[in-house]
């Protein structure tokens, strides 16, 4: 490992603890229902989940590292959300599969790697294309409404840093990426980083011309780790195969090839449809070039190869960035920085850093730790 | 019926019509004109071969209905057979296509070899392509052709039909207009190597779903 | 023209982290809203479309949804019509119903069920309609199944 130029830093505890201190009220203030809740399982898994958002945001404040802890997050959610999701499967209906009469009948939960399917179809002709419920009802909580405000909200704060706080798939390529020490595979076409834009293209223009979910219907991985239509048929038997091995290639095998999140680069559709956002956000990642020599310990580090020779020369990582923090807690020369578009690179990337932290860790504590307390609840219920 | 009425109702019809017609053909049209990264021109006269293309493929299903006497309401085996059929040629077709967008003619060759006309081959091929999946395109039997179709066989006469036709196809043609923008995007390469991506991803869809269609069709003998 | 970008993207910062804070407490609920009010619909092939009449019997209704019919030539989904029997717990085990889909006040079609091992024939008494068999889900176009309080029937056109 490169030594730092710069000797390593670290914020006094004194100060680190104030700058925790709004997170630790904010989480207070997400996780007080759940303490009133009757039962320990309930209690405990808040309690939980509060401990250890704060504790990771103190490591945050105190190392002036980002990605490292951020990743614990992430990973805990990418994990505990099917368990969670899984668990409530078979509480409802014993199973994975979704059974066509929950469809017929409005309730298959909405997920927002749907969202991209729906625009033209719900534009043109007022539908929407997903076997769900508009608004929320009590058997279908997960309603299209409710889901597409979410993540309408989290893009307006986050950008694409949706994918590294908020999506709850991402952090089962990152759990897997971060297993091996050293990559084997180090060389990876970058012309592949072109796929998910491509695929987002297909499933857009699919989806308007036949009009049914054509990412959830062929191409989902997840679907081998949440719901899945029941294996009926030739078709739906080629659609689970489809599925699982592209779960087992692009989320397990391929990360722990190349330490990236290959199914982020390579594949998801959303990832390309968030990208556009990075452009409506305030803070983005800049490499200021006056410090940089290069070494290419960015371009290492960062988990889905949008720093490249190219973004080096333009002073800032291509669009599919995702603001995971990776790049600058790699650079020895704090040549990448946090910055707030418009002002000065480099020029005050502490705070940059510090008010996305703030908007980012607001907004993952309050979705992502609460499907982390929730999938707690569960696990403590079998123990309390 | 005066001509003039006629043709307004066949041109408010396609006009109507045009969404349907549109969101069926985009996943394909879309696509190719992204990926041949012309100017605006250029992809406004891949434009009209494709639509060219699609006419002539109508034109064709039309006439052979009409010579032979078929029913424009075909029966669901032999609608399926006709969307399977197209699917595979569609799916074939495409991913040749996208490959063929990699070749180049021979530049300098004196004694022709087998890879540089087969190159060649790729080029002269790539530009009948527009033409050719539109005629596929047209093929796949709408439900506003087929109103259309039976509409322009109760006006009265061949001539009636046909121009009655012709105006409805202009009327869905309007709403192509607006892909000609497309070539706006022609300084990105990133647009070209997406473009060509789709299509291979596309060919994948459609093999499938022909097997699918087809496989049905044979089974049920 | 430096100094306004950076107030600029100041104010954008400070208005980020407004928003994360604001999100759980007025954005969730009035973005939700908004799409509420958007008039949007669930597509017909999903929803079964909208309720065209309702043909009461001694203990039970039949609810008939207006044909949804195929709007590309890619959709895969064939036209169908929707025909609900409500409530599933007073119906027999066997039975037969002639019920009338277009509204016109004749039957349409024979369709007769087995409740209890959810199969279901139709006959068409009417060229429109084609005959159906489906013990439980043949297709999304072609289907008997239990939703809720009711017996669904999807019969293809």
């Amino acid at each position: 490992m490169t030594d730092r130029v710069l000797p390593t830093p670290r914020r006094s505890i004194g100060k680190s603890l104030l700058l925790t201190l709004p997170i630790l009220l904010w989480s207070l203030l997400m996780f007080s229902r759940s303490m009133i809740e009757p039962g320990r399982a309930p209690k405990l898994a808040a309690a939980a989940t509060l401990v250890f958002m704060v504790a990771l945001f103190f490591q945050m404040m105190r190392t002036l590292e980002t990605h490292r802890w951020r990743r614990y997050f992430f990973v805990a959610l990418g994990f505990l959300f099917p368990v969670g999701f899984i668990w409530q499967l078979y509480a409802l209906r014993g199973s994975m599969s979704i059974p066509v009469e929950r469809m017929l009948s409005g309730d298959t939960p909405f997920c927002f790697l749907a969202i991209p399917m729906m625009i033209l179809p719900a534009a043109v002709a007022g539908t929407v294309i997903f076997p769900g419920s508009i608004l929320p009802t009590a058997s279908n909580p997960h309603a299209i409404a409710a889901m597409v405000a979410l993540w309408f909200a989290a893009t307006l704060v986050l950008g694409k840093g949706w994918c590294s706080y908020g999506c709850f798939f991402g952090g089962i390529e990152e759990g897997f990426s971060a297993i091996p020490k050293k990559p084997r595979i180090r060389r990876l076409d970058p012309r592949w980083r072109w796929m998910p834009w491509a695929v987002l293209a297909a499933i857009v223009l699919l989806s308007a011309a036949t009009l049914e979910p054509v990412y959830c219907m062929w191409l989902c991985p997840f679907k081998a780790v949440t719901e899945y239509p029941a294996v009926r048929s030739f078709e739906t038997a080629v659609q689970m195969g489809i599925f699982i091995t592209l779960f087992a290639g692009l989320v397990v095998v391929l990360p722990l090839l190349t330490k990236k999140r290959t199914q982020c680069s390579f594949l998801c559709p959303f990832g390309a449809f968030q990208s556009i956002f990075n452009k409506t956000g305030a803070f983005d990642i800049r490499l200021d070039q006056s410090k940089c020599t290069p070494c290419v310990l960015c371009e290492k580090a960062c988990p889905t190869m949008s720093i490249t020779p190219e973004a080096v020369a333009a002073g800032k990582p291509l669009m599919s960035c995702m603001k995971c923090g990776a790049c600058v807690d790699a650079c020895v020369r704090d040549a990448a920085v946090w910055h707030i578009k418009g002002t000065e690179v480099g020029a005050s990337s502490e705070r940059a850093r510090l008010m996305y932290l703030y908007s980012a860790w607001a907004f993952a504590v309050m979705f992502g730790g609460s499907i982390i307390a929730g999938a707690l609840e569960k696990l403590f219920g079998l123990m309390v | 019926m005066p001509l003039t009425a006629l043709m307004t109702e066949a041109l408010l019809l396609g006009v109507s019509s045009g969404p349907v017609c549109l969101a069926s053909c985009t996943p394909v049209l879309i696509p190719v004109l992204a990926a041949e990264q012309k100017s605006p021109r250029g992809t406004g006269a891949l434009l009209a071969q494709f639509l060219g293309g699609r006419l002539a493929g109508y034109l064709a299903f039309a006439c052979l209905a009409w010579l032979v006497g078929l029913s424009l309401q075909l029966q669901p085996r032999a609608h399926a057979l006709i969307y399977g059929l197209a699917d595979l040629g569609l799916a074939i077709f495409l991913a040749s296509y996208a490959l063929a967008m990699r070749a180049h003619p021979a530049a300098s060759c004196d004694q022709p070899c087998p890879a540089a006309r087969a190159r060649l081959f790729a080029h002269r091929f790539r530009s009948f392509a527009p033409v050719i999946l539109g005629f596929v395109s047209g093929l796949t039997l709408c439900p506003p052709f087929v109103a259309a179709g039976v509409r322009a066989a109760e006006s009265g006469g061949l001539a009636h039909s046909l121009l009655f036709f012709l105006c409805f196809f202009f009327g869905t043609s309007i709403w192509f207009a607006p892909s000609v923008g497309l070539g706006l995007l022609r300084r990105f390469a990133a647009v070209g190597v997406v473009a060509r991506l789709t299509l291979f991803l596309l060919a994948g869809y459609y093999g499938y779903l022909a097997l699918i269609v087809l496989g049905r069709v044979v089974l049920h003998d | 023209m430096k100094k306004l970008r950076s107030i600029l993207g100041n104010t954008g910062a400070v208005l980020t982290l407004a928003l994360a804070v604001l999100a759980p407490f007025l954005l969730f609920g009035w973005f939700q809203a908004a799409i509420g009010a958007a008039h949007l619909r669930i597509d017909p092939t999903y929803s079964g479309g909208q309720i065209s009449h309702v043909i009461d019997r001694a203990n039970y209704r039949i609810v008939v949804n207006r044909p949804v019919p195929r709007r590309s030539p890619l959709q895969r989904i064939g036209p169908f019509v929707q025909v609900t029997w409500t409530p599933a717990a007073s119906l027999p085990a066997h039975f037969s119903d002639d019920v009338d889909l277009d509204g016109d006040g004749t039957p349409d079609v024979r369709v007769a069920i087995d409740s209890q091992n959810l199969s279901v024939d139709v006959a068409p008494l009417n060229a429109r309609y084609r005959p159906m068999h489906s013990q439980g889900v043949t297709s999304f176009s072609a289907l008997i199944a239990r939703v809720k309080d009711g017996l669904v029937v999807r019969i293809p056109l």
